[in-house]
């Protein structure tokens, strides 16, 4: 007799957090092996563990290598318990655009937030970096996506992200999109002050708003 | 009320420990590059080209220096002339925006391809560079001619995809350390090239190097690590470095009194008050908002320059990167609020 199932996914939301990408694959083998729920697998045990290391990266017990270790674990994870995926689970993910704004070529946010909020639920479209203004406009609007989240590390480039509302205002389309602001320099005056919808410190409190602003 | 010292004769007392009459105000070029809008606008000498050509590279390294008050010279204007020379593809960028890196040249740690440091010599960035540094301190010898490097952690993440490198840093050990090394001899290569042609003083910005980003492990066993071998060959040149690490630093705080720097520059969130009460013998610099500098008023920044002439900042100069649509009044305003302060 097998152990029970959530037995099983905290031992893989136990795996995601210590790092240990073997384990992680000995135990999502050991799922489908069993014919356990892949999705549920996924939900409750790899994502589960995935939203504690966000909560240890908030705490400053992680870091950002860490964070991005306990992601590859996911990721092997997801990559052998996707295929037994029986059917794509009802729930409607939430599309959201990301990138850097113009002028600045530092990823390494733009990056967490992403992993976050995809661990979060959300379906995000990759802009890249050093993305200028009009593009994101234009990417939000082709992707149909409610989300804009938009970061910088640079006091250079902040300028550039007020333009995004700009934009958004002059197209009349402000009101289709939730706006998301991020980055080293950029503070919640900061972006009350261009209209933004929200600010985020990190990655783990950008997934949680975003979650919110979507309500 | 006249100088007691030239610009340089107080820049380098300040790095030695000794008595100044007031502290001096500089902005050291690199990630902290003065080279501002208004000031090209003003002068017609502009980026991108003065990045390639040093007559240019002069002239407007001169023209900052005489409109912002700012009592340096600070070269270069960027900071992506170690890793074009070490293999990544570089956007020069445009009047108002810096260069940047396109692409990191290097999947991973264990497959960067090393080249010999000597490589430096030949690439045509390098020798602007050590052209204009050679000019500006052969024709003005008491100003201050300060040669700015992007940090080992920087460099080495401009040259391989820096979410990989991150990661490496605890997963392969082995080669982020081989990495590190390698980046570090360059470095100190390139810090030697500038010394010949006459820098008075190295600074290194390692933005990438964050206690935020690593964390206190990470950050003690690369950061400190190869900043203090490149600082330390530098101090065998008989030169002084300054250190500048970004961002937030509570985690990472008891570790500032490793550095074997002659000053430690450090972000507008961080108190410098709080660590030179806590580690004394840091030689303080900063850290007047650079955000405050792009969007503030004149008076504003006066004010808080005078903040930080009241808690006897050792050296002031702005927190971060200026932003290149800063206004030239706002710079004014910060470096003759310190020209102007009395004698301490």
């Amino acid at each position: 007799m097998s152990e029970p199932k959530e037995e099983l996914y905290q031992k893989m939301s136990d795996a995601i957090v210590d790092m240990d990408e073997d384990l992680v694959v000995e135990l999502s083998e050991q799922a489908v092996n069993e014919g356990i729920d892949a999705f549920e697998a996924i939900d409750q045990g790899l994502t589960k563990g995935m939203e504690r290391a966000g909560q240890l990266f908030e705490e400053e017990e992680y870091f950002v290598p860490e964070l991005l270790m306990c992601a590859d674990a996911m990721n092997v994870g997801i990559d052998i318990l996707k295929p037994h995926i029986k059917v794509e689970a009802g729930k409607e993910k939430k599309k959201a655009v990301i990138g850097v704004i113009e002028g600045d070529t530092h990823d390494i946010g733009k990056n967490l937030v992403k992993l976050m909020m995809e661990t979060g639920g959300f379906d995000l479209i990759d802009l890249g970096r050093d993305i200028p203004a009009a593009e994101f406009v234009a990417r939000a609007k082709t992707e149909k996506a409610e989300l804009i989240c938009i970061s910088t590390l640079m006091t250079t480039t902040m300028d550039a992200i007020a333009d995004v509302i700009t934009i958004l205002k002059e197209q009349g389309i402000r009101e289709q999109f939730k706006v998301l602001v991020g980055g080293g320099p950029i503070s919640s005056s900061f972006a009350s002050k261009i209209g933004a919808d929200g600010y985020a410190r990190n990655a783990a409190e950008a997934a949680r708003l975003a979650i919110e602003l979507m309500r | 009320m006249s100088d007691v010292f030239s610009p340089r004769e107080r820049l380098i007392r300040v790095l030695n420990k000794e008595k100044v009459e007031r502290p001096p105000v500089i902005c050291p070029g690199g990630m902290m590059n003065a080279a501002i809008v208004d000031v090209m606008k003003a002068t017609g000498h502009e980026l991108p080209a003065a990045h390639h050509d040093d007559k240019l590279m002069s002239e407007l390294a001169y023209d900052v220096n005489e409109l912002t008050g700012f009592e340096n010279f600070g070269i270069p204007f960027c900071m992506t002339v170690e890793a074009e020379v070490l293999g990544s593809e570089i956007n020069y960028g445009t009047l108002e925006c810096e260069p940047k890196i396109q692409k990191e040249v290097f999947p991973n740690a264990a497959s960067v391809v090393f080249k010999a440091p000597r490589e430096f010599d030949r690439n045509n960035r390098v020798n602007a560079i050590l052209n204009t540094i050679h000019t500006l301190s052969a024709k003005y010898p008491d100003t201050p001619t300060i040669g700015s490097l992007t940090g080992p952690i920087s460099t080495a993440a401009s040259i391989v995809d820096p979410m990989t490198f991150l990661k490496q840093l605890r997963k392969d050990k082995e080669n982020s350390h081989k990495l590190m090394d390698y980046v570090t001899d360059c470095l100190i290569h390139f810090a030697g090239r500038m010394v010949e042609s006459g820098a008075h003083v190295i600074s290194i910005a390692d933005p990438t190097a964050t206690g935020e980003i690593l964390g206190p492990k990470a950050f003690e066993e690369y950061a400190v690590r190869y900043l203090n071998q490149l600082v330390d060959a530098i101090h065998g040149m008989g030169v002084p470095a300054i250190i500048h690490i970004c961002g937030k630093m509570e985690a990472v705080k008891p570790l500032v009194a490793q550095f074997h720097s002659n000053a430690l520059s450090v972000d507008a969130f961080v108190s410098l008050r709080d660590i030179m009460n806590q580690f004394p013998q840091v030689t303080s610099m900063g850290n007047l908002s650079t955000v405050l500098l792009e969007f503030g008023e004149p008076e504003k920044v006066s004010n808080n320059a005078e903040v930080l002439l009241r808690n006897q900042i050792n050296i002031l100069a702005p927190a971060c990167g200026l932003s290149t649509s800063t206004p030239i009044q706002n710079i004014q305003a910060f470096t003759q609020t310190v020209k102007a302060s009395k004698p301490l």
